[in-house]
């Protein structure tokens, strides 16, 4: 087995492989995450993602396909969810402090990711300003992808983790443990996964470094509604990891596990109390 | 204050002669220990704010003029040995983690407890929780990493560029 870990997506990204050989394919899928990190970084300027910001609602703009998948994937968990998870809540991090400000917010009244018209496969437009920020759903992308390509270059077996949002592919199957909320230096053993993966929102390392909470309720309407405080640990299993993340910010909200997008998406939804 | 530190992960990926491996393949690395002087020392540690001072032992260079700097950041709840490849014109080759340490319950910084991690191998894992691999949650942070990697580009401008 050959573990390697580097610094990605503003976190720890693990490739792990069962086999001895295909050494290469990891550096392959680590290049494949940084270019979705290139693609999609709200703290880069000049991210594809930042020049949908500034430019969607002026004039079309032409998208690197795997842009145009996960704004289609974030477009429909929105529709499912009926508006609980949308990624156009940048804004609101922003205000809060939690990512680097590119524009001048009061300027603008934001729309979100149903604003957002295909033209095209690949080409875009927006009828309002928008501040995306994707945060909420890139790192499972960036998991599917990574794994799609190890799996490509004949990889057998092997699990891909985004700082806590994984996925295991091929054969094998994996114990998983996921962090005790209350206590996140101890992990609970929830059982194995096989071809599938789980991702996970939880506010334990944000408390501990005195920060706002990053889990936004896109539908607030009162000021005091916008973050969303909890001590809970929420985890979704779905067969791709972008799902499982997105997935999670509609668990956090909802607080419901029987929520109909779940199963909608073939999803499990598992919440560690405190 | 002195209280077991409860550790959630202690990972060893790679050792130094790995890393070298995969950051340059197939070339020979000569040992180039630098001495860090104060002045040095404080224009890293302002570029950085990482406090703990550097040691200029762990630094490799290829015959070609390429550069393999093995450092660590020391946070509160964690602490990360990385290596970083440096080409002859400073730009980044590769950064690759090479073993990260989480704990819980008093600073990791206190050298005694770090003492039992540091100089470790692959070949001679730590032995806890060897067999949780998988772990999910919420996203950690990697800020703690991109202060160290800016502390040895400040390293590789001011004293390694020039050699």
């Amino acid at each position: 087995m050959t573990t390697r870990c580097q610094a990605l997506l503003g976190t720890f990204v693990e490739i792990s492989i069962d086999q001895d050989e295909h050494c290469s394919a990891i550096d392959e899928a680590f290049d494949i995450i940084k270019q979705v990190q290139y693609l999609m970084s709200f703290h880069n300027p000049l991210s594809e993602l930042s020049v949908i910001n500034q430019r969607s609602y002026l004039a079309p703009i032409a998208i690197h396909p795997w842009t145009s998948q996960i704004l289609k994937i974030a477009q429909e968990v929105h529709k499912q969810s009926h508006g609980l998870f949308n990624c156009g809540i940048g804004h609101r991090l922003v205000a809060a402090g939690l990512l680097p400000q590119h524009l001048n917010l009061s300027q603008y009244q934001f729309g979100g990711i149903e604003d957002i018209t295909f033209l095209a496969p690949e080409l875009i437009t927006s009828t309002k300003p928008l501040c995306l920020d994707l945060g909420g759903i890139a790192k499972g992308f960036a998991v599917d992808q990574a794994v799609e390509l190890l799996m490509l270059n004949g990889v057998e077996s092997g699990c891909v983790n985004a700082g806590g949002d994984l996925r295991v592919f091929g054969g094998s199957s994996r114990p998983v443990h996921i962090r005790n909320p209350i206590s996140p230096s101890q992990l609970i053993e929830i059982g194995s996964i096989q071809h599938g993966a789980i991702a996970t929102s939880s506010l334990y390392f944000s408390k501990r470094d005195y920060k706002q909470s990053h889990i936004v309720n896109p539908l607030a309407q009162r000021e005091s509604d916008i973050h969303v405080d909890f001590s809970e640990s929420f985890s979704v299993v779905a067969d791709q990891c972008v799902y499982a993340d997105a997935l999670t910010k509609v668990f956090a909200l909802s607080q419901d596990h029987t929520h109909p997008c779940f199963a909608h998406f073939s999803a499990q939804a598992i919440r560690i109390s405190t | 204050m002195m209280s077991i530190p409860i550790i959630a992960q202690a990972k060893i990926y790679m050792s130094v002669e790995q890393v070298q491996k995969i950051l340059f393949p197939n070339k020979q690395l000569s040992k180039t220990p630098i001495i860090i002087t104060d002045d040095l020392q404080e224009r890293m540690r302002q570029a950085s704010s990482i406090r703990h001072p550097f040691q200029g032992d762990r630094i490799w260079k290829t015959a070609d003029g390429n550069w393999l700097i093995v450092d660590e950041v020391v946070g509160k709840h964690e602490m990360i040995t990385y290596a970083v490849g440096i080409s002859p014109n400073g730009s980044v080759l590769g950064i690759e983690i090479l073993e990260y340490v989480e704990s819980y319950g008093y600073e990791v910084a206190e050298a005694q407890w770090r003492k039992q991690f540091i100089g470790k191998s692959a070949a001679d894992p730590i032995k806890l929780n060897q067999d949780i691999q998988n772990i999910g949650g919420a996203t950690l942070s990697c800020k703690h990493l991109t202060d160290g990697v800016k502390r040895v580009t400040v390293l590789f401008e001011a004293a390694l560029k020039a050699k």
